[in-house]
């Protein structure tokens, strides 16, 4: 009888339910799409703070100086100690691995460049780097990373060196490769894209046995930086070790790493802490506790968080947050509004009804558990529904508003859409939001007289 | 029955009007709620909104600098820049050198003026109080780098040019940038003692890419001779972020504003439908349509513009609460939003209000004075 009761109430009285089921709908598509997106958003800044580049850098732990100023290199770096680029591939076991979104290795040397138009050579820095590099240790899916990712705002003319172009002789006498030139070099030296010109080495040798490859190397590309690297070429790290004659030599490491909001306990210096103290903040991941790591993976190495980027992203990345779990609870704040209205007002247009069931001997009890019951199926139904529509409109949002530079497209995003632990939560919410919404009516419908209301009301 | 002639036996619209808010008091109370409800969440996200782009704008000043302009520079340049970028600019002068510690290693030395870089480069980490007041003169603070290059951390002797200089370390920077391999040193006491004039120009100014191009602009005309660059990762960048959050807080906006207005559809419309008697015995007296309609429109638009200005209040209040709790300023109400939150309300209380007054059109007085 309870269900058939149920039942018919959802047949007979379709236009009722439906305002009640519309408001509940788009309550909760409102508050699934904004915790959706609230959620995610970290992630998403994240990306576009990318632009800032790298918020952990690491050196060689031997005191080194760079002596450079704005815009030019007064001097080369002093010392000569440099970290093996083979002990890269460590990164990727780390504790917080999966957090280092880029990685890119640098090796400077400053070499004579021959051309048609200066054929008795002009000096010029080089830097070795990495451009499409997959770095990977053992077995786990390889992170592809290189100095353009690190670097969204480097404009690009041509094409990005490719390692496969690097050819070598077998008396190692010759070597072949891409380069890509700096924009006030290419001026300088009226450099285009596909020519090609010759180096030869003016690098400074202890070893004086070495006898620098001839290089041959042709424009693949020309760069607009905005800073130092305008004047400067770039090349693939292999050619530059192998030129300068420093095989695997890395001389500064720059590393983008998704790290949490620096906090009181971040700041502590980890050799103070207690052993229990130590594993927590070694398990969270802090720029500190990432740098950390990382310096204890790679021999010799010393890691530092670039402050300038990553006390900054801290603080844009909370108040963006900040701002979106607030609208959030705004949103939350409408939708329970919305459904309870919707729900008093099902229940107050049913007073006759109510009257009628209570004539006919129906306990307060049992009327109550019956609207109680509508108003759970419709928060069940509306509630489902809404969390999918929710979840597709913020994929949708995410695509259109974060979308083509960080790669994120409408697939990709709307394969992630459906986030399981929104849905209970979205359920529950309105559950509770109809629940208590048609509270104060049932129980005021269920005060009157029957005969009065029946007398009364059409 | 217009309330102008109201005349003792006659009953005036805006009697009725009164007695009916009156005698249903709880109706009328919960329109007014979400008609509040409404006006409130379309007023604080208004203002937020409103006010986002500054905010943004704001918290991306703690990168620092946003342009550079580079070239040898005299104290009337400097003061030719400080004209064009504005009063609200920050501009730090910057001289380097290159110095030999006490260890005679080669170190880049800047002169620069402490409170401005403190302002400037937030993020710099010393460790120890900034250096202010008279005796700053004679204070160096040592990048962490260059620290390992100096014997007497708190005598430092740098030697340029064959003149010797002895400073009091104030302190250890840190940076994780080119910083911590240089030493920095008051600008007069650089000056005085190298004789090196500042050749760059951090400036950083309020606002988005728009407002740092026309300073761009205005720095080139003043100042031909100079090289002047946007920082340019930190611009673009701040710019896309700024649309972005942007972009997603109108996304919210909408959504929020047709969840509110079902809200208030649907207490309105019970409102109507509960009181068909009223409605029937009113036409049985011998309103009109249009009169029935006219009386129940100007109820929703009293309670809506009571909505409006309860939930103006309470909105503006929310959106400063949540200024100063997320951003730390306050976001201050802004009087130009209310006609457009009151044209709002009114907007969606005039739908309420019409949807249901149909189902009156069809109203049968006698058969529902009946009580069928």
């Amino acid at each position: 009888m309870f269900l058939r009761l149920l039942l018919e109430s959802f047949l007979r009285q379709r236009r009722r339910k439906l305002l009640a089921g519309i408001a509940i709908l788009l309550g909760a598509t409102a508050v699934t799409a904004m915790l959706g997106l609230a959620t995610t958003i970290g992630d998403r800044i994240h990306q576009e703070l990318a632009v800032y580049g790298a918020n952990i850098i690491v050196y060689p732990k031997a005191d080194t100086l760079d002596v450079k100023v704005g815009d030019q290199s007064l001097k080369p770096a002093t010392g000569n100690a440099y970290l093996h680029e083979s002990d890269l591939a460590k990164l990727r076991s780390i504790f917080w691995a999966n957090n280092i979104t880029g990685v890119s290795p640098e090796l400077r040397a400053q070499m004579g460049l021959q051309t048609k138009a200066v054929p008795d050579g002009v000096g010029v820095d080089a830097i070795g780097l990495w451009f499409d590099h997959s770095l990977s240790a053992g077995g786990g899916p390889a992170l592809i990373t290189g100095a353009p990712m690190l670097h969204p705002s480097w404009k690009l003319e041509g094409a990005w060196p490719q390692e496969e172009n690097i050819v070598s002789s077998d008396n190692r006498e010759e070597l072949h490769s891409d380069v890509v030139v700096g924009a006030s070099v290419a001026r300088r030296l009226n450099l285009h894209v596909g020519d090609t010109l010759l180096t030869i080495i003016s690098v400074p040798h202890s070893d004086d046995s070495f006898k620098p490859p001839n290089v041959g190397l042709r424009v693949s590309g020309i760069v607009s930086t905005g800073d130092i690297t305008d004047a400067q070429i770039l090349l693939p790290i292999s050619v530059v070790q192998q030129i300068a004659n420093h095989p695997d030599a890395v001389s500064r490491i720059e590393i983008s790493a998704r790290t949490k909001p620096e906090d009181a306990f971040a700041r502590r210096d980890p050799d103070t802490l207690s052993p229990q103290q130590h594993e927590i903040w070694y398990c969270r991941p802090y720029a500190n506790s990432i740098a950390y790591q990382i310096a204890e993976a790679i021999p010799g190495a010393h890691a530092e968080q670039v402050r300038q980027v990553e006390q900054s992203e801290g603080t844009i990345l909370e108040r963006i947050s900040g701002l979106m779990w607030l609208i959030s609870a705004a949103a939350l704040l409408a939708a329970a509004v919305a459904v309870s209205a919707a729900m008093a007002t099902a229940v107050l247009e049913r007073r006759a009804e109510i009257g009628l069931m209570r004539s006919l001997g129906a306990s307060k009890g049992r009327i109550a558990s019956l609207f109680y019951a509508e108003a759970g199926l419709l928060a069940i139904g509306g509630g489902f529904c809404g969390y999918i529509a929710g979840s597709l409109l913020a994929a949708l949002l995410t695509a259109k508003i974060f979308g083509e530079p960080t790669g994120i497209t409408l697939h990709t995003a709307l394969t992630h859409a459906f986030n399981p632990v929104l849905l209970p939560v979205v359920l529950a919410l309105a559950l509770l939001v109809a629940i208590a919404g048609s509270t104060a009516s049932i129980r005021g419908a269920l005060r009157m007289d029957p005969s009065a209301v029946l007398r009364a009301d059409a | 029955m217009t309330s102008t002639s109201a005349t003792a036996t006659k009953i005036s619209l805006s009697r009725i009007l009164v007695r009916s808010l009156k005698h249903r008091r709880a109706r009328t109370l919960s329109a007014l709620a979400a008609l509040t409800v409404s006006a409130m969440v379309a007023t604080a996200l208004l203002t937020l909104y409103a006010d986002l782009d500054s905010k943004l704008h704001h918290e991306f000043r703690s990168f620092g600098a946003n342009i550079v302009a580079t070239g040898p520079l005299t104290v009337a340049d400097i003061q030719h820049a400080r004209a064009a970028a504005g009063s609200d600019a920050v501009i730090a002068p910057i001289a380097f050198a290159v110095a030999a510690t006490d260890r005679g290693t080669p170190v880049v030395v800047a002169g620069v003026d402490f409170p401005t870089m403190h302002k400037l480069d937030d993020w710099w980490k010393v460790d120890k109080p900034w250096p202010t007041g008279p005796g700053s003169l004679n204070a160096a603070l040592i990048g962490q780098r260059a620290a390992g290059f100096v014997v007497n951390e708190s005598a430092v002797t740098l030697t340029y040019n064959g003149q010797s200089i002895t400073l009091h370390g104030a302190g250890k920077l840190t940076t994780g940038g080119d910083e911590d391999s240089r030493i920095y040193i008051p600008l007069k006491t650089f000056s005085e003692w190298t004789g090196v004039q500042p050749t760059v120009l951090e400036i950083q100014v309020p606002g988005g890419e728009d407002r740092v191009n026309t300073t761009i602009a205005a720095l080139q005309r003043a100042l031909p001779a100079l090289h002047v660059e946007p920082v340019r990762a930190l611009v673009a960048g701040e710019s896309r972020i700024v649309d972005r959050t942007h972009a997603l807080m109108y996304g919210a906006m909408l959504l929020i504003a047709l969840t509110v207005a079902v809200s208030v559809l649907a207490t309105l419309s019970a409102s109507v439908l509960e009181r068909r008697r009223d409605f029937a015995l009113m036409k049985a007296l011998g309103a009109s349509q249009t009169q029935l309609i006219g009386h129940f429109l100007l109820e929703a638009l009293v309670i809506a513009t009571a909505g409006v200005v309860l939930g103006y209040i309470l909105g503006s209040g929310l959106a400063w609460a949540i200024g100063q709790w997320n951003f730390g300023t306050a976001t201050l109400p802004r009087i130009s939003l209310l006609p457009l939150v009151l044209l709002l309300n009114l907007a969606i209380a005039t739908a309420a209000a019409l949807f249901p007054a149909r189902v009156l059109r069809g109203l049968q007085p006698a058969a529902l004075l009946k009580g069928e």
